[in-house]
């Protein structure tokens, strides 16, 4: 029996340690993670500072070759976003109720998908753009705003992202609006919606 | 016997206790042995960093709210109508050219068979 409780013990007491060691590893995994997450959002929020508010006067897009002047739009009489007139080298235009290219919030600027009789529209071949490509929004006051273009979605007309288009960010973000998809009567089935954030300003 | 069993379970408690307190004392310990090399600023930079860039995000996000709204002061109803297609707008003025066309050259032949016919009529 005696030596039979001496194992007994000794096994315990082995236990007992290992356990006591093993315990502490698995903290640091836990920490780890946490620690390692922080980052990319530091990273981020230190890529650019804000600029300060100026009415954008012009668009440029290398990628798809669209380099046009921007004009202001307010609210059509039922609510909906004004658009940019229908006419031959129509342009870009900027919803002035929404931060200026370049400030902290989504920047909305709109242009037509085609024209009608007139054929393409300035943001004929917006759907072609891709993650990283470059957008740069020239400003009234002589600066300009380069924007990285993050993502591109089509979405339907009817199941329209308001909120991820107009609602509050934490950062200067970009949104170009156009329309595509299926076509019906005179007019298009979807929006073509780019997202884009502020990846520097130059003078 | 007794002994054995009460020596033994008096060691184990200890070995317990032991093990437990280095295990408290072990927890705070690495984090600030760990942490100052490589992640001293980390420990607590994780709480307070991601404070500290809260409060900075949401003053500077504070002045383009006008008034308590949101940054895009107000909303628009519904989907921008950024195209008209060139097919209707179009298809419109293109009928009525066709159409046009189409009546110009039917009055064009009954006025030429009227001609013809009314020359056949005197000549014969």
């Amino acid at each position: 029996m005696t030596p039979l409780s001496r194992r007994a013990f000794a096994t315990a007491a082995m236990a007992c340690v290992l356990m006591g060691c093993a315990g502490h590893p698995n903290h640091r995994a836990t920490t780890a993670p946490a620690v390692s997450t922080p980052p990319p959002p530091h990273a981020a929020a230190r890529a650019v500072h804000p600029l300060g508010r100026s009415v954008p006067v012009g668009l440029r897009i290398p990628a798809i070759g669209v380099d046009t002047p921007v004009m202001q739009l307010g609210l059509a009489p039922d609510g909906s976003v004004q658009v940019p007139p229908i006419q031959a080298d129509d342009r870009a235009g900027w919803y002035r109720q929404s931060p200026t290219p370049g400030q902290v919030g989504p920047s909305v600027l709109l242009g037509h998908v085609t024209v009608g009789a007139y054929g393409d529209g300035v943001f004929r071949h917006l759907a072609r753009l891709h993650r990283g490509d470059r957008i740069v929004v020239r400003l009234e006051n002589g600066t300009s705003a380069v924007f990285t273009v993050g993502d591109v979605r089509t979405v339907a007309k009817t199941d329209f992202p308001a909120q991820d288009v107009y609602g509050d960010v934490n950062r200067p973000e970009l949104r170009l609006i156009t329309c595509g998809g299926p076509r019906s009567g005179d007019g298009y089935l979807d929006n073509v919606i780019v997202f884009a954030t502020l990846s520097s300003a130059a003078p | 016997m007794r002994r054995t069993v009460l020596s033994a379970l008096a060691l184990g408690s200890t070995i317990v206790l032991a093990g437990t307190v280095p295990a408290f004392a072990d927890g705070p310990s690495p984090v600030p042995s760990t942490r100052p090399g490589a992640a001293a600023p980390a420990g607590p930079s994780p709480v307070p960093a991601t404070r500290s860039s809260a409060p900075s995000a949401v003053p500077s996000a504070a002045p383009t709210r006008a008034n308590g709204r949101g940054q895009v002061s107000v909303v628009p109803k519904g989907a921008p109508d950024t195209g008209v297609t060139a097919v209707s707008s179009s298809s419109g003025s293109e009928g009525g050219l066709i159409g046009g066309g189409a009546a110009a050259a039917l009055v064009a032949g009954g006025a030429a068979v009227f001609v013809v016919r009314r020359r056949r009529a005197t000549g014969a």
